[in-house]
């Protein structure tokens, strides 16, 4: 244990009064990184439990895995299609080749090679800038990095398009960290989800490379638009034409971000989480039930020039973002609602404004994000009025 | 009066600045800035409106009658706007297109009625006058900067001229989207405000309520 | 003291009043809103021959910049003087003088019964109903023949209707240009429709194959037809462009200019 020992050695000298003293945040990151937090919830009024941020934290990153293997063997998948036609180039290619793996797209291996090499540049990227931002914040206001940051910087880079410039991953992560939580005070004090925050900031600062049909398989040339631009311009009856059936879209060996095509492989994640305890199932309830009864009743209504008002609500779910907004990002919760009540309420909007902005809002192919930063920003309204209705009825059980 | 004509001048610029102490106009503030001409002529008008409604009401304010007085700033303050806007229209055609209705909107600017209210009301004129061409002006320097920002980066150029070549012609600058889009005047002035009240804490309000700290034990 | 208030004036009268009492209310609104409608009335009609001016302006150098003979350092009123207006009756493409040309407004007109038509399709997005009659203008070459023609269009993008010209080669077929005067579509995509590189795309490209079919296109990938129809769609501005392409193609089919580029082919104008 010579790390241990390390650590208590220097630790003093990051204690008020110590020489440093101002970069204790740094020390803590690190050694909370390495060894289990010594700051437990044991106090009243907190439950006393062995669940800790650190451990919640983990557990969401651990349930991000089956999407980022299986992004991962998309991208690659995707790249190496595309290459067979249009040929590879750049400094990747350049990797594969001097390995020797070539570009064979009925190689797993290869793929997950291939895909390997666009996600780690977007997630270092991600890392070091958003890492950078967060220090500094903890080091001016005194208070400890969280491991949050692990979560939000993974989620972010499994929600962008492997294509995406270097310069604007840090751009996007930059003013998520900052505008989206540490300017309400950091970790637990932000009410929009930071990942959808620079998400968001990107789909609408930089909106070439952030949607169209170009930017899902990053090969010169190769234009291939999602299952929801082609729902959205030809109607979803024209999916199986283009080569992109339902189980696929399932699956997840179709046009989408990095880490979000693949619906089993978020479900995996659900059920991992929702096992843990780690996500609420309200929540995840809440938004199947809005958005399965919402696109069901447009389905009843039907539309004459609107190809969208006939999605059904299983293709709804597999296409876009929306398992992995579900899994990961309404279940968030922080900028979720805090009351049982609440969180089906909160969960429904989301499942609601969803199929609303695919279907009605004619800029918009995808909903997700825009859906979840909209129920982020009413979640304490809708706790205020729970709470005000639980008040109201106590008062009148006891009057 | 314990201000100075020039005290009455300057601190609306930043010590009171009508936007970024005083949270008013901001609706214009977000339509009319994403390019620097365009804020810059609005700048100019509200400063000429604000500057001669203050002085009219003053003129007029031992006349006005309690129960009108409000009406009777905004028929003044919207005739001084009416004027603004026919002679934008007849002399800077291009940019009245682009202004629009923002012009007209000026009636329903808060800062303009908040100082003949708050000042002009109980003040002299030439004090007046110079309170509001001094909170025009703050006004303004916010628009300013906001628009600097939001035209420099969204769109590559200032006052029309290019600094930044585009990728669109053929440059390297990849524009920013959002910042022409109106919302993001929002962060603009939400970080304003963030960097003055970090170089001046005395603009920080208090907290409305305390946040209770449990301590381990 | 009775006497001394008769000598004074009525004004005077009302103004030793106390604030508050109804009479002076009433005198301080009735007076400030004569004062302040005279203020502003003045100023409106002393302004609005120079607020007409600016606006016939804005609308030539419009039209003489699609045309390609915009020259800042001429005045516009003077080089439009090689412009020559007609209306056209759009159901027969034929030139009309039921209508004062400086006082026609293809779009302030469109009230009048008399003179809209219904559409059976609508693919430009005009709201189901369009004026018959349009005002076009014919550019003439130095021995009177004809250089170009410019008419005008309109159409609904992703969040607003564009307004703009189009001008053709004699022919009638080859395009010289498209411009949009006004518009609302989203900065830095759809708005992009102003781009000088995108509106350079225009010229050259031909409306009608040689079978006479409409084949223009503004689209992601060119159309079968071939590369001369072809206009590259906007990055990332799926909507704005299907506006555009609708547009063009309405105003240039048999529903909008068809019958008068007819004529213009077979040189009958």
């Amino acid at each position: 244990m010579g790390l241990r020992n390390l650590f208590d050695r220097i630790e003093p000298a990051f204690h008020k009064g110590g020489r440093f003293e101002k970069y204790y945040s740094i020390y803590e990151m690190v050694e909370s990184l390495v060894y289990t937090p010594k700051t437990v919830t044991t106090v009243a009024p907190h439950a006393r439990s062995y669940i800790d941020m650190k451990r919640i934290m983990t557990y969401v990153v651990l349930a991000t895995i089956p999407c980022i293997l299986f992004g991962l063997y998309n991208t690659g998948l995707q790249t190496n299609l595309a290459i067979a036609e249009y040929g590879a180039s750049g400094w990747r290619a350049w990797i594969i080749e001097t390995l020797g793996i070539g570009f064979n797209p009925a190689n797993p291996l290869a793929n997950m090679l291939h895909g390997l090499l666009y996600f780690l540049p977007i997630y270092i990227v991600t890392l070091v800038a958003g890492g950078i931002f967060e220090v500094v914040f903890a080091v001016v206001r005194g208070h400890e990095v969280n491991e949050g940051f692990l979560v939000s910087s993974m989620l972010y880079t499994l929600i962008l398009p492997a294509s995406t410039p270097l310069w604007q991953v840090a751009l996007g992560i930059i003013f998520g960290v900052v505008i989206g939580k540490e300017v309400f005070g950091g970790t637990g004090k932000n009410f929009l989800n930071p990942a959808l925050v620079g998400r968001a900031f990107l789909y609408f600062a930089y909106p070439a490379q952030m949607s169209g049909d170009t930017v899902w398989t990053p090969v010169d040339g190769f234009s291939g638009a999602t299952a929801l631009s082609v729902s959205a311009s030809d109607g979803f009856a024209a999916l199986p034409e283009r080569g992109i059936t339902w189980m696929d879209a399932f699956i997840g060996t179709i046009q989408g971000c990095l880490g979000e095509t693949s619906t089993i492989a978020c479900l995996i994640g659900l059920a991992f989480l929702l096992v843990t305890k780690i996500a609420n199932w309200r929540l995840v309830a809440g938004c199947l039930l809005g958005m399965i009864a919402f696109s069901t009743l447009l389905n009843l209504i039907g539309s004459d020039s609107n190809p969208m008002f006939a999605m059904p609500w299983y293709w709804h779910l597999v296409v876009g973002g929306y398992a992995f907004g579900l899994v990961f990002m309404v279940t968030e919760p922080v900028s979720a609602s805090h009351t049982n009540a609440g969180r089906w309420i909160y969960g429904a909007l989301i499942g609601f404004m969803v199929v609303m902005i695919r279907v009605v809002n004619p800029a918009f192919p995808e909903g997700m994000m825009l859906a979840i930063l909209f129920g982020n920003v009413f979640a304490p309204l809708i706790d205020y009025f729970v709470v005000q209705a639980n008040i109201k009825r106590r008062a009148k059980r006891n009057a | 009066m314990a201000q100075t004509r020039k005290s009455q001048l300057v601190d609306p610029l930043i010590d009171n600045n009508p936007i970024t102490l005083q949270v008013l106009g901001i609706c214009s503030a977000l339509a009319v800035t994403s390019s620097l001409s365009v804020a810059f002529v609005m700048a100019i008008a509200v400063t000429l409106v604000t500057g001669f409604s203050s002085l009219f009401i003053s003129m007029l304010r031992n006349q006005i009658p309690s129960s009108i007085r409000i009406i009777v700033q905004m028929v003044i303050i919207a005739s001084l706007v009416i004027l603004v806007d026919q002679v934008l229209k007849a002399y800077a055609y291009e940019i009245s297109k682009t202004l629009s209705v923002f012009v007209g909107l000026i009636i329903t600017n808060c800062i303009v009625m908040g100082r003949a209210e708050a000042f002009a009301m109980s003040n002299p004129p030439v004090a007046s006058f110079i309170d509001g061409v001094g909170n025009g002006l703050g006004y303004g320097l916010i628009l300013m900067l906001v628009g600097f920002i939001r035209e420099l980066f969204g769109a590559g150029s200032l006052f029309g001229i290019t600094i930044f070549e585009t990728v669109n012609n053929g440059g390297w600058y990849v524009p920013n989207g959002m910042l022409l889009l109106p919302p993001s005047a929002f962060f603009i002035i939400g970080l304003l405000i963030w960097a003055i009240r970090s170089w001046k804490p005395m603009q920080v309000e208090e907290r409305e309520f305390k946040i209770q700290t449990v301590e381990a034990h | 003291m009775p006497d001394a208030n008769e000598k004074k004036g009525l004004i005077r009268r009302f103004l030793d009043m106390p604030n508050d009492s109804v009479p002076k209310t009433v005198f301080v609104a009735v007076t400030l809103c004569l004062v302040a409608s005279m203020v502003v009335s003045a100023a409106a009609v002393s302004l609005r021959p120079v607020q007409q001016a600016n606006a016939l302006r804005d609308k030539q150098s419009n039209v003489l910049q699609v045309a390609g003979v915009y020259d800042p350092n001429v005045s516009v009123a003077e080089a439009f003087e090689a412009m020559e207006p007609h209306v056209v009756d759009l159901s027969t493409g034929e030139s009309t003088d039921q209508f004062e040309i400086d006082t026609f407004d293809e779009l302030a007109a469109t009230g009048d019964p008399a003179i809209i038509r219904a559409l059976d399709e609508d693919p430009a997005g005009l709201g189901g109903s369009m004026q018959a009659y349009r005002m076009v203008y014919i550019l003439r070459t130095e021995d009177g023949g004809i250089d170009k023609v410019i008419l005008p269009i309109e159409g609904y993008g992703l969040w607003s209707t564009l307004y703009g010209f189009i001008a053709l080669e004699e022919n009638g077929n080859d395009i010289f240009g498209l411009q949009f005067y006004q518009h609302g579509e989203t900065p830095g995509l759809g708005a992009e429709v102003d781009n000088p590189r995108w509106k350079a795309l225009w010229n050259g490209k031909k409306l009608r194959d040689d079978d006479g079919d409409l084949q223009i296109t503004v689209a992601k990938a060119p159309p079968p037809a071939g590369q001369e129809f072809y206009i590259d769609a906007l990055a990332g501005a799926t909507l704005t462009s299907r506006g555009v392409h609708n547009l063009v193609r309405f105003w240039m089919g048999e529903q909008g200019y068809g019958p008068f580029l007819e004529r213009l082919k077979a040189g009958d104008i």
